[in-house]
Formats: C-alpha cells, sequence, structure tokens
C-alpha cells in the first residue's frame, strides 16, 4: 500500500505538516507570559518566558560562563488626552552560572538589586527552567485615578549589527492592564 | 594661551555659556547614572567591555558630529559664497572637495579593511579548535566529576548491599569497616537521620573529615553530590538502607588534580564569557579603529582647512586686489605677508603696482601737461574713442564749436548734431582713415571757416581712438581775403592804368594837335581814336574775364570719360600754330570721372593756351591722361621757358600774370574748378626745360 500510495502519503504528510505549522503559528504562546496577582498596594507579576531561549545564551550557560535574563518591568498611567507617564521601573534579574568542576547551576533573582530568591540545580533543563520561571515579583502600586498599564519584557543578550549597533535580543514589551487592587 | 585665557574671559560672562556648560554637564551626568545604572548588575569584566564600547560610541559621534559641523559649516558658507559670487569660493570648493575626497577616500578605505580584518580575526580567534579545546577542559572536569561519582555510587552501592542483609549492628559496622579498607574508598560511613553513626576515614584524606554534613532531606532517596571543599572537589554518594540508615562514601580528587581541573575548567568558561562578549569586543574594536579613523580624518579635514585658508588668502587677496585695481580703484599693494612662493608672487605684484604708480604719476604729469598744452593752444582738439562714440575737446574746441560742455566732459558724438554741427559729426563717423578737408560752422549764428583733420589713433585698420583738429581759419582767411582784394585791386589798378596812360596819351596828342590846328590833326585824331578804342576794348575784355572769373557756375558733375573729353579738346588745337605738335597719350582706359565736362573742358583749354603759347616753334605740347590710385591724373607739358617764378603758387593768383598780356585770371580759374572738383593742381619744371601742369581729380569711377 505504501508503494502503491507513496506519492500520496508524502503529499498527505506534507499537507498535515503544513496545516499542523500553520496552527501551531495561529496559536503558538507567546514569547512572555504573564500573571499578575493583585494584592493591597502591592501586585505580583509572574513572568514566564514561552520561547526558546538563544543558543548562545544556552551554550554559554552549559560552558560555565555566567548568563542573566533581565525582565524590565514599567508600570504607566494610561491618561486620556496626555502621553502615558511612567510611575515605576523594576528590573528582575535572573542570573545563572554553572560550577564547571561540581556541575551545579547557581541561580539568583534579584529585583531592584535585592536578592528576591537563589538555589541550586543539577541540570542545565532545571537551570533553564528556573531562569525562564523566576520567582513572583511583587511591586508596589501607587494609587491613581487613572488606570495602570504594566509592561514587561525579557532581555537575554546585546547583539551588535552591521558590528557597530548595539541591539537587545528579547522579547517584545507585552501590555497588560493592571487590575483592580483589592 | 593667552589668546585662549583671553577668550576664556570673553566666553564665562557670557550666560548662554554658562547655561549650556551647565546643560552639558547634567546631561552628561544624567548619561553616567543612567549608564552605570544599566550595567550594575554586570560582571566586572562586562561592565569594563560595555563602558569601553559606551565611550567609544560617544567619542566616534562626537567626532561625526564635529566633522558634519564642520563640513557642513563649511559647505554651506562656500555654497553662499559662490551664491553671491564672493571671489575664490570656487577655488576653495574645488579645494575641499579634493582634500574630502584626498583624506576620506584611503580613510575610509583603511577603516573598511580594518574593520573586515579584525572581524575576520575575532572569528580567527572563536574558531573550532579553539572551541573545543576550551570545551574540552569543562568536558574533562565534567568527565572526572562523572568518573567521581559514579565511582563513589558504585562504592555506596556495593557497601549498601553488602550491609542490608546484616541486622547486628556491631557486625555491620565492622562489614563497613572491612570494606572500607577493601575498597579503598576514601570516606566510609553509616549515617542514621543525616547523622553520621561511623565514618571511617583515610588518614591521608582526613579533610572529609571535616565536610559539614549533608541536609537530612537529602538522604530521603539515594544520591550523589560534589562539591568544593578544601580546593579539592569532594564526591559524596549515598545509598538508603531499608532501616533508614544510608551508607555514605565520599572521595576527594588529589589537590593537584582537582586545581588542574580547576584551571582547565575556568579557561573553557574565560573563553564562554569572551565568547558571549564577543560582539562587544567587536564592536568595541571596530569603534576604536573608527574612532581612529575619524580623528585622523578630523585632523587631516581641519588642517586641509587650515591650509587652504593659509594658502588661499594671499592669493585671495591678490585676486581681491587685482579686481579693485581692474575695477578701477587705486593702485594698492596686496597688505598680507607671505614667505613662500606665494610670496614672491605678492612681492612682484606689489613691486608691479609700485612701478606702474610711479608711471601712472608720470602718466599723470604728461596728461596735465597736455591739458594745459591743448588748453593754451589755439588749435581746438576733440578726442573719441574707437567706437566714435563719446567726443571731448579742449577748451579751444569747445569756442570754435560753441559747445563749452566739451571742454568739461566726454558728451555723446550726437551732442554734435544737436549743437547743428552735423557736417563735422558726419565727417568724423565716415571717416575710415585720415580725413583733411575745410568747412564752415555757424556757431552761435556766427560763421566759421575751420580747417578740419581727422586722424585715426594707432593705425588705420584697428584704430584705438579718433582726435579731431581743427583750426579756425576764419580770421586768417578774412586777412587773407582782404590781402587778396587789396593785390586784385592793385592788379586792377595796374591793368586799367596800363591802357589809361596810352589813352591820355592820345586825348592829349589829339587836344595839342586840335590847339595848333595841326594838318596833321585828322590823322593824329584818326590814329588816336584807333588807340583809344582798342585799350578800351582790351579793358573791355578785362572786364568781360573778371566778370566771368566771378561769376562761376555752380558744378553739374556727372561720370565723364576723360579720355574721350582731352582728345576732344586736344584735337581743337591741332594745326594752331605752324610746326606745333600738340598730342594726347590717353592712359585713362575709358575709364570715366565725375565732373563738370564743361568747366573741366575750360581748365583743359587754359592750360592748353598757355603751354601752346609758351612754346617755342617746333616745340610740343603734351596731354597725358593717366592714374594714380584712384585719382585721375591731367599733365599738361610744354618745351617752352618754363616757370619764371619762384613761387608757381603764385600763378595761380587772380589777375597775376608774367605774359604781360592778358587777364591773369586763366590759372586763377583753373586752380577754382580743380579744387570745386576736390582736385589739386600744381605748376612744375618740366625736363629738360619747359614747364607742366599736374592736376589731380579724385573719385574716378573703375
Amino acid at each position: 500500500m505504501a508503494r502503491e500510495f507513496g506519492f500520496g502519503l508524502v503529499w498527505y504528510d506534507c499537507h498535515t505538516m503544513f496545516l499542523a505549522a500553520i496552527l501551531l503559528a495561529a496559536v503558538a504562546a507567546p514569547d512572555l507570559d504573564v500573571l499578575l496577582t493583585p494584592a493591597p498596594g502591592r501586585l505580583a507579576v509572574q513572568v514566564v518566558v514561552g520561547r526558546a531561549l538563544p543558543s548562545d545564551w544556552t551554550e554559554a550557560l552549559a560552558a560555565g560562563a555566567p548568563v542573566s535574563i533581565t525582565y524590565r518591568l514599567r508600570l504607566y498611567r494610561n491618561r486620556h488626552w496626555l502621553w502615558d507617564q511612567r510611575v515605576a521601573a523594576h528590573e528582575l534579574v535572573v542570573k545563572a552560572q554553572r560550577d564547571p568542576l561540581t556541575g551545579v547551576f547557581s541561580l539568583v533573582a534579584e529585583l531592584d538589586g535585592e536578592i528576591l530568591a537563589s538555589g541550586q540545580v543539577g541540570t542545565l533543563e532545571e537551570a533553564v527552567r528556573w531562569v525562564t520561571h523566576p520567582p513572583p515579583s511583587e511591586v508596589a502600586v501607587p494609587l491613581r485615578r487613572e488606570p495602570l498599564l504594566l509592561f514587561v519584557r525579557a532581555e537575554f543578550l546585546t547583539r551588535y549589527k552591521l558590528l557597530v549597533i548595539p541591539t537587545t535580543v528579547g522579547t517584545d514589551w507585552v501590555q497588560l492592564s493592571v487590575p483592580e487592587l483589592p | 594661551m593667552k589668546e585662549w585665557r583671553r577668550r576664556w574671559q570673553r566666553y564665562r560672562r557670557q550666560n548662554r555659556f554658562l547655561a549650556a556648560v551647565y546643560l552639558g554637564l547634567l546631561v552628561l551626568a544624567g548619561g553616567a547614572y543612567a549608564l552605570f545604572a544599566r550595567m550594575a548588575g554586570l560582571p566586572a569584566e562586562q561592565f569594563t567591555n560595555r563602558l569601553l564600547t559606551f565611550l567609544l560610541w560617544w567619542f566616534d559621534l562626537t567626532l561625526i558630529a564635529i566633522l558634519l559641523f564642520i563640513l557642513l559649516r563649511n559647505f554651506l558658507k562656500l555654497g553662499l559664497e559662490r551664491h553671491y559670487g564672493i571671489l575664490g569660493s570656487r577655488f576653495r570648493t574645488k579645494l575641499l572637495l579634493s582634500y574630502l575626497g584626498l583624506i576620506l577616500i584611503p580613510t575610509s578605505l583603511l577603516f573598511l579593511l580594518s574593520a573586515a580584518l579584525l572581524s575576520g580575526a575575532a572569528k580567527a580567534w572563536f574558531s573550532e579548535p579553539v572551541e573545543r579545546m576550551a570545551r574540552a577542559g569543562v568536558e574533562l572536569a565534567d568527565g572526572m566529576r562523572a568518573e567521581a561519582e559514579a565511582r563513589a555510587a558504585r562504592a555506596a552501592g556495593v557497601i549498601a548491599q553488602r550491609v542490608r542483609g546484616i541486622t547486628s549492628e556491631p557486625a555491620r559496622l565492622a562489614e563497613i569497616e572491612r570494606l572500607h579498607a577493601e575498597l579503598g574508598d576514601h570516606l566510609t560511613g553509616l549515617l542514621r537521620d543525616g547523622i553520621p553513626v561511623v565514618e571511617f576515614a583515610d588518614p591521608r584524606q582526613r579533610i572529609l573529615q571535616k565536610l559539614p554534613p549533608l541536609p537530612a532531606e537529602a538522604f530521603k532517596a539515594d544520591g550523589v553530590r560534589g562539591e568544593r571543599f578544601g580546593g579539592t572537589l569532594v564526591v559524596r554518594a549515598w545509598r538508603r538502607l531499608p532501616d533508614g540508615s544510608a551508607v555514605l562514601v565520599g572521595e576527594a580528587l588529589p589537590a593537584d588534580l582537582a586545581k588542574a581541573q580547576a584551571r582547565l575548567a575556568a579557561g573553557g568558561v574565560a573563553y564562554e564569557r569572551l565568547k558571549i562578549e564577543r560582539p562587544t569586543i567587536t564592536a568595541t574594536v571596530v569603534l576604536g579603529f573608527g574612532g581612529l579613523a575619524l580623528l585622523v580624518a578630523f585632523a587631516a579635514i581641519w588642517l586641509g582647512l587650515y591650509l587652504s585658508r593659509r594658502f588661499t588668502a594671499p592669493l585671495l587677496a591678490l585676486a581681491a586686489t587685482t579686481q579693485r585695481i581692474a575695477g578701477g580703484e587705486s593702485l594698492e599693494p596686496v597688505p598680507l605677508p607671505a614667505e613662500d612662493e606665494v610670496g614672491m608672487l605678492v612681492g612682484s605684484f606689489n613691486s608691479m603696482v609700485q612701478r606702474l604708480r610711479q608711471r601712472d604719476e608720470e602718466l599723470n604729469a604728461t596728461v596735465r601737461q597736455l591739458d594745459a598744452v591743448l588748453g593754451a593752444v589755439r588749435t581746438g582738439v576733440l578726442t573719441l574713442d574707437a567706437q566714435r562714440a563719446q567726443v571731448r575737446g579742449n577748451p579751444a574746441a569747445a569756442a570754435m564749436l560753441g559747445v563749452p560742455e566739451l571742454a568739461t566732459a566726454a558728451l555723446p558724438l550726437d551732442a554734435l548734431d544737436a549743437a547743428g554741427l552735423a557736417r563735422i559729426a558726419e565727417t568724423i563717423r565716415t571717416a575710415t582713415g585720415p580725413v583733411r578737408g575745410s568747412l564752415t560752422v555757424y556757431p552761435g549764428g556766427l560763421a566759421r571757416h575751420l580747417e578740419m583733420a581727422v586722424v585715426p589713433l594707432g593705425g588705420e585698420e584697428r584704430p584705438e581712438g579718433w582726435v579731431v583738429a581743427l583750426e579756425d581759419l576764419t580770421q586768417l582767411q578774412r586777412a587773407q581775403r582782404l590781402a587778396a582784394w587789396s593785390e586784385v585791386a592793385r592788379r586792377i589798378a595796374h591793368q586799367i592804368k596800363n591802357p589809361l596812360t596810352p589813352i591820355r596819351l592820345a586825348a592829349e596828342r589829339m587836344a595839342r594837335h586840335l590847339e595848333r590846328d595841326s594838318p596833321e590833326l585828322g590823322e593824329v585824331v584818326t590814329q588816336g581814336s584807333r588807340a583809344i578804342v582798342e585799350h578800351v576794348q582790351a579793358m573791355q575784355e578785362m572786364v568781360d574775364s573778371f566778370s566771368r572769373y566771378a561769376k562761376m557756375p555752380p558744378l553739374a558733375r556727372r561720370p565723364v570719360k576723360i579720355g574721350e573729353l582731352a582728345g576732344h579738346a586736344v584735337a581743337l588745337y591741332q594745326g594752331v600754330r605752324e610746326g606745333l605738335r600738340v598730342e594726347l597719350v590717353d592712359g585713362s582706359g575709358g575709364r570715366e570721372v565725375l565732373l563738370d565736362p564743361d568747366q573741366f573742358r575750360q581748365v583743359l583749354t587754359n592750360l592748353i593756351d598757355n603751354a601752346v603759347e609758351a612754346s617755342p616753334p617746333g616745340g610740343a605740347v603734351t596731354v597725358e591722361i593717366g592714374w594714380e590710385g584712384d585719382e585721375a591724373v591731367v599733365t599738361v607739358s610744354d618745351e617752352g621757358s618754363g616757370l619764371k617764378v619762384d613761387d608757381p603758387d603764385l600763378l595761380f593768383q587772380p589777375f597775376y600774370s608774367t605774359k604781360g598780356r592778358g587777364s591773369g585770371v586763366g590759372l586763377a580759374m583753373v586752380q577754382r574748378i580743380v579744387t570745386d572738383h576736390g582736385g589739386t593742381v600744381r605748376l612744375e619744371p618740366n625736363r629738360p626745360h619747359g614747364a607742366v601742369a599736374v592736376v589731380h581729380l579724385p573719385g574716378g569711377e573703375p
């Protein structure tokens, strides 16, 4: 049968793969998943990177080079007639480094320079999962009349276009409306 | 230094300058703060790289901004200068573009080449073999650790297997001690709830006894862990036993080996760090070279601009001075000092200016002298340009022509037309070479008889100007006319007195004979009356000739074949005297001359009459017609006794005669008719003897 319907099977397989690719593209997970958990006067921001990290990044981590992911959190007042006003900016830096002697990955998450969490894992996958699923960051939310917007982005590496023009490799900015705080 | 201090003293008082400095410092401080805040979490090495990159960026951008500012400013300035036609702008533009081409092209090529080489070199640093070698260190460390972990885990497993069935605690401990010795582990122990029950350590590896205990949670399952401790790598593996206790086996790598392994791993890590920073390093190096290239370009452009200014300044000053001089300003030396070849040029120019000034002064002195002379002379002088559009005159000319403005300013030639001097203006306009003539003008209603000569300056082909000399002959002509009339009156009196004497004598004789009642009275009366009649008749003829001379009719010129006219005249004299030959040599070629045939026939008749009369028997009178250029030449020659006066022109005066008979107006009429035709007539001695009359007539038609 396979010999008899070889072309048909090949066509069927290609067609299926094409459709699957379209569906994957349509329902592909966003680069950055952000879960907001309101608390009195505060907002817990859980960020998850939904895309694969750059190979340079993972190779460097596996080889023992210190690497990090910087999550930028920007809180804006959504003003109707004027431009949005930034009211807060936070930076969550998740650092990872493998000890090549022991093979242990040391992980540290710092929010605005303050250590938020740290840990050690034994495998690269665990380390990648740790840095792409950092602990939730609690940020203070000022009381405002206007609705607030939260912009989040993850930055992995710095590269250079035309050798000298720096560009940041990361996700796009994700915009979320800050829910009412209890 | 003083200049800088002076500038600073001047600038620091300016509020704008202070505000700009303040804002600049503010921006710099803000930028530095943002930069440090952004890079606060970076490792020192990355921080250095990023800071260096940023500084190089700042340096390059500053240089690019300065370069662009300088170039745009200079191009804008040159563009405006070219737009307004300022001297030297085109030259400076070409110079600047040449400099830019000479500087930017090689610098850019050098920079691109350097960037490509550096990029290639950076790739070479991170080549596959190097990467394999660097990773091999890490892999070696991983492998050795994995080996140690496997060994420890295997030993822990073996021991756990052996003691699993031993229920007696002392027997278990003894078996563990035996196995420790047998297997040669560095550390063997039994732990319960994470607390060591017994630990057997290799005396050479007592460091293992100082190891901190593993957390109790770790013993919930079998496991293995490697740790840095005491400058080496320690591996601990444990296996749970059914009673909840755990067998622990530890192994410490030899310190030297661990250190070597750590160095190898550190090399690999350093390589990876470098690799991850490779783009930044490349950018830093490229930016560094870019900055260097920009610095070179900046220095070269600045130097080029400075040199072009320094080089062109004397030339521009020289050109500006020459342009001012060409524009009619006074001769000035170039004030800019220079020392090189341009300086020589400027020096030569200044010497030339000096000499020209001297010549100018000499020329001015000459002109002043000439002005004085022209102002003093009684001859009127008019000067005109090559196009004969403008005319100036000396005071004498202005007075002669009745146009006082001529003496003070140049007037258009048309002004002479307007002043009633159209004949002068027309003569000047139509002159193609030297022209002489006389004319009568009526400035202010008074007649002035002028002798006029128009002379081109610098050759007839391409005259550089024209000079007109005017001689006022009014007084002279009046005096001459008076003198001529006196002479005429004297001659007329003489002519009249000549016949009057014989008349008076005849009358006195007749009266005497009548008083004496002389028998010869009848004869005397007859003779006397005959003599009286003869002399009165002569007087009548003389008066008639006066009348003819005075009443010369106006010329009626038409083209006449002068050869034929002369032939007719000569024909009338054939056989007029015995033995006299009257011959015609006609070299006219049948050409025509514009003349009044009746009056010119009178000229020929008078001249041939005189020649015939002067010719001896057997002589010859020759009438010859020829051409000299455009002039017809008529000569009448005889072989008589020749001219009897020193000045032949006297013979052309009216009533002047050397013959003792005749009225003496024949040659005067000849001269008058020839002059009225615009020609000339003169008398010359003939060779070997005799006289010749030469008549020139203008305007022969070919």
